[in-house]
């Protein structure tokens, strides 16, 4: 399934770790502004999947077109230079820097991208007042709490205004109320960016935020229409 | 006490329990730890061997230090000197004829060699049988029967022998020959050793043992990080803070343990190489290197104390809890004042000792170990706080730079921990290497002066002509030219004389070359300008005083001889060989020397030797020990010890390299440990699309700032304690910033290497499946 207009297109994706097989012919597509979530069992590939469609694992076989362009063409540094401008990561346990003030997590990507110190930190700041952070700003990440830990991440993922947003298990850490706050701001800032997400998650409630849903299991994924 | 040993006992167990892993950072633990217990080992071995090297040297002692002379019997031996120089080495001689069936024997000599043979100790026969022993075994002819025992010698690499004669008795002088009942007289004190020896001596060990003991103290911290995530899952079946902590220090003791055991095996591996090591003429045979029992038990419980100590200390900044470990987010600020008071402490030790000089008598040395090692530790007290004053101040630069400072900032202390090691092994080297190049300055002085005319003086046996002794001189090898001068003393009186003046006869050939003469025809005399070595001349030289020819150092029954003052007495300038010798009073032609006094005088050769024929000092041995083999020609230049410098300088900078490396592979070991525990970040921060160069560098300036800073605080309190330690061998002070530049240059080498090492690793722990939790 290749819908007309999708921005990134995986199709046929085999990987494998030693005899572990992780995917297995999955197939992804999603849209600008469309928020996709991935679901599936524990082990079942849908990170694999992730990893794969934002150029951090290379698949053994299949292709990734990404706005028209494949990626199995890039070089590294050329699927870095990707990340680094068009998408934004948020993983499960936030994976800030922990010797970096809050601030300074946030304006990092922009910062590997040539921007100034004074301009990316401002920059970083108005994301973490949309994201309800900002008083966070002189903190190190050991010295604020899950949810706010989360969020911070959160605001480093957009910060770049990426066109794509990987989200691996974004509430996986937090509790049902923190993470109900950390997928409305996620899904609210992404939406105004016009950037697609692709969530994944094991829950349900977290799911109910995509517009579409894809079900991976043993490396083989099915799209699944929403019901509603 | 019960619960201390079960908890210890757990976390040895949990030492040889964790695979693989486990078994690397024991050894590794064990490997660092032992070094330093075989240093340790050795330095108290060293009383020991001294002590034992005194008893074998008053054991073969020969000398009966009697003004009566012994009679011959069955039981006596005559026992001639005829020790000689090779090379700068000294190889002790004796000539033995027993003269009775119970003649005692030397230790280490199982029989009488014969006349023409001979029993050399071991390191002299495999010196003969060298290329570069061939002239020394023209000099030493005899047929070699036998070698000398261990008991009959000082060091494993003494050069000695034992010579078979005959028809000594004549020769009995109490000097050259003497005769004696038994080995192990009284020895006569020997001269005590130089105290700025001492004082190198203590130092090298100083310098060389307090980084080997921060080594430890890093060594037993291996592997901190894993093993705290181990102890979490301990808390979390119940074992409290304290429990957790002692478990922490039975693995700590498990890898001391081991490193005592290994320490005992490099210390044996140590001792045999010692064996074959000589250094200022000192060697030891490996049995002399037995550490005492007491100290060596001291090491035994101290070490593995040490490694449970401090884990105890290292641990008081970590909480852990059952859920994980937990560091003190933000440790409180560093205070200076206790940090100052080590190096100050140190100074203060060292400042009684200022300006004593060799002249002096001996150093104190618990006042000299306790001020350097005070100096030295004080480099690991100040240098974490350093580094957190500094990094404190360091503001926000391009990426790389900004992640390694807020890394530094958030915890300094692990990295001024990591390069605290090289920073007093450094600081301890460039001390050293300063007393060194400032006591060697002192040596070399000599050498460089520049010699010309007279450099070997050789006494003409008593009795025998001149004339062919000189002859055979001038025709040796890389002689270039020789000159004669009998020499004796003139007293006021014809008995008992009250004053003194020394004579010299010779050409007016041989005159000019210890003075300046206007004029000379044979028949003249001169007075040399007085000197130190005058005596009495300045009250004799009066025209017509009558002066006797000295016979009191004569034992044969001569009559004295008399002799006029001329009037009108020529006083001259001495040259540059008189001033060399010592010549001083009356300087005579052969005519103007009465009838009979020749006998009353020494003849003396005094050679020039062609600086350009190698070797040509050893021709001149050689051929005066054909002559008498009693009385070696003395040489007046000596660079003896510019060898010995070298030597020790050579070998401090490898020991100081050693010691680098092995505290670079703590520096790796600890590097590697901290790029794993970090492995999941690294690879969400390449996930978002930073560039590895960017983390590789940053990685390059986590290390490179506190060891940037360790240098420069190792190189001023190196500076600092090289000052103190020139002053107090009252040594002109001067830096010698080649080493300086050396030693720094070295740390941070040895911090590049490791950074390079690290990359590797880095860029594995950077792949993106980092991020896999499955």
């Amino acid at each position: 399934m290749t819908p007309a207009g999708s921005l990134l297109v995986a199709d046929g994706l085999h990987k494998a770790y030693g005899p572990t097989v992780a995917l297995d012919g999955a197939e992804f597509s999603i849209h600008p502004g469309e928020v996709v979530a991935v679901m599936g069992p524990s082990g079942s590939g849908k990170s694999t999947l992730l990893h794969c469609l934002a150029g951090i694992v290379t698949p053994d076989a299949g292709s990734i077109m990404y706005n028209g362009h494949e990626m199995a063409t890039m070089n590294d540094a050329q699927r870095s230079a990707l990340r680094r401008s068009e998408f934004g990561f948020v993983f499960q346990f936030g994976q800030l820097v922990p010797e970096l003030t809050c601030v300074e997590n946030v304006a990092l990507p922009l910062r590997l991208n040539g921007t100034s110190r004074k301009e990316a930190e401002k920059t970083a700041l108005g994301w973490m007042e949309r994201l309800e952070v900002d008083d966070l700003k002189k903190k190190r990440p050991g010295e604020v709490s899950g949810g706010q830990g989360q969020r911070v991440a959160v605001a480093r993922a957009l910060v770049t205004n990426p066109r794509v947003l990987f989200a691996d298990e974004p509430t996986g850490a937090l509790d049902s109320l923190n993470g109900e706050r950390v997928m409305d701001l996620l899904t609210d800032a992404a939406r105004s960016t016009n950037a697609a997400v692709v969530l994944v998650t094991h829950e349900a409630r977290v799911a109910a935020y995509s517009d579409r849903e894809i079900v991976v299991r043993d490396g083989k994924s099915r799209d699944m229409e929403r019901a509603v | 006490m019960k619960q201390w040993g079960r908890d210890l006992a757990m976390g040895v167990r949990f030492a040889f329990a964790g695979g693989r892993e486990g078994w690397i950072r024991v050894l590794l633990t064990a490997v660092g730890v032992g070094l330093g217990v075989a240093l340790l080992l050795l330095t108290t071995a060293i009383p020991n061997a001294m002590a034992t090297r005194d008893e074998r040297e008053t054991a073969r002692s020969d000398m009966t230090f009697s003004a009566t002379r012994m009679k011959k019997a069955d039981d006596t031996l005559l026992v001639g000197y005829i020790t000689t120089t090779y090379h700068h080495k000294n190889v002790r001689g004796r000539e033995l004829e027993p003269e009775g069936p119970k003649a005692p024997l030397p230790p280490g000599v199982s029989a009488f060699p014969a006349p023409g043979e001979m029993v050399v100790s071991p390191a002299l026969k495999k010196y003969l049988e060298s290329d570069d022993g061939k002239l020394l075994r023209q000099r030493l002819p005899d047929r070699i029967v036998g070698t000398i025992g261990e008991s009959g010698l000082i060091g494993s690499a003494e050069l000695a022998f034992y010579r078979g004669a005959e028809n000594l008795a004549p020769k009995i002088d109490g000097a050259s020959v003497d005769r004696i009942k038994r080995f192990g007289a009284p020895e006569q004190p020997s001269d005590p050793l130089d105290p700025v020896l001492v004082l190198l001596i203590l130092v090298v060990f100083a310098v060389l043992l307090t980084p080997v003991a921060v080594f430890i103290a890093a060594a037993v911290r291996f592997g901190g990080e894993r093993r705290d995530r181990r102890l979490a899952a301990l808390r979390l079946v119940g074992s409290d803070a304290r429990m957790t902590r002692r478990v922490a220090a039975g693995e700590a003791m498990a890898g001391a343990l081991v490193g005592l055991v290994l320490g005992a095996g490099f210390f044996l591996i140590g001792r045999q190489i010692a064996g074959s090591v000589e250094v200022f003429d000192y060697s030891f045979f490996p049995s002399y290197l037995n550490p005492s029992p007491l100290l060596a038990l001291l090491v035994a419980v101290a070490v593995p104390a040490a490694a449970v100590l401090v884990t105890q200390f290292a641990l008081r900044g970590v909480v852990i809890e059952p859920l994980g470990v937990v560091r003190t987010a933000r440790p409180s600020r560093r205070r200076l004042w206790w940090r100052l008071l080590l190096p100050v402490g140190g100074l203060a030790m060292l400042y009684p000792m200022i300006g004593q000089g060799r002249e002096n008598g001996n150093f104190n040395q618990y006042l000299t170990i306790g001020g350097v090692m005070l100096l030295l530790v004080g480099v690991t007290a100040l240098l974490p706080w350093v580094v957190e004053a500094v990094v404190a101040r360091l503001g926000a630069g391009p990426v790389a730079w900004q992640l390694a400072v807020r890394r530094l900032q958030l915890s300094s202390g692990t990295a001024a921990r990591m390069v605290n090691g090289i920073a007093v092994a450094v600081a301890g080297a460039i001390a050293l290497q300063m007393l060194f190049a400032g006591v060697d300055g002192q040596y070399t002085e000599r050498k460089t002066e520049k010699v010309t005319g007279m450099q070997i003086a050789v006494d003409v046996p008593s009795g025998r002509p001149v004339a062919p002794v000189k002859e055979k001189f001038a025709a040796t090898r890389g002689v270039e030219n020789v000159y004669d001068l009998s020499e004796g003393y003139l007293g006021n009186t014809r008995t008992d004389p009250q004053n003194f003046a020394p004579v010299s006869v010779g050409t007016c050939a041989s005159l000019r070359k210890v003075a300046q003469l206007p004029s000379c025809r044979d028949g003249d005399v001169f007075v040399l300008r007085p000197g130190d070595y005058a005596y009495d001349t300045k009250k004799m030289v009066k025209g017509g005083s009558k002066l006797w020819f000295d016979d009191s150092d004569d034992d044969r029954t001569t009559k004295p001889v008399a002799w006029t003052v001329p009037d009108g007495l020529k006083t001259v300038q001495g040259t540059a060989d008189a001033d060399r010798t010592g010549r001083a009073g009356f300087l005579m032609t052969p005519s103007a020397l009465p009838s009979g006094a020749d006998r009353l005088l020494t003849g003396e050769l005094y050679l020039g030797l062609d600086n350009a024929v190698p070797d040509a000092l050893e021709y001149v041995r050689n051929t005066g020990a054909t002559i008498d083999p009693y009385n070696e020609p003395i040489e007046f230049v000596s660079s003896v010890r510019d060898k010995n410098y070298a030597a020790i300088r050579g070998g401090l900078f490898i020991g100081a390299t050693c010691v680098l490396l092995l505290i670079g592979a703590s520096l790796l070991v600890s590097q590697l440990e901290q790029l794993r525990e970090r492995k999941k970040l690294l690879s969400s921060l390449i996930a978002f699309g930073t560039r590895r160069s960017t983390l590789s560098l940053s990685v390059l300036w986590q290390t490179a700032i506190p060891i940037g800073l360790g240098l420069v605080l190792a190189a001023t309190v190196g500076l600092t304690l090289g000052v103190v330690l020139l002053k107090m061998t009252d040594t002109p002070v001067s830096v010698d910033w080649t080493s300086v530049l050396q030693m720094t240059g070295a740390g941070a080498g040895v911090v590049l290497a490791v950074t390079l090492l690290s990359l590797p690793p880095l860029l594995r722990l950077m792949r993106p499946d980092g991020l896999r939790t499955e």
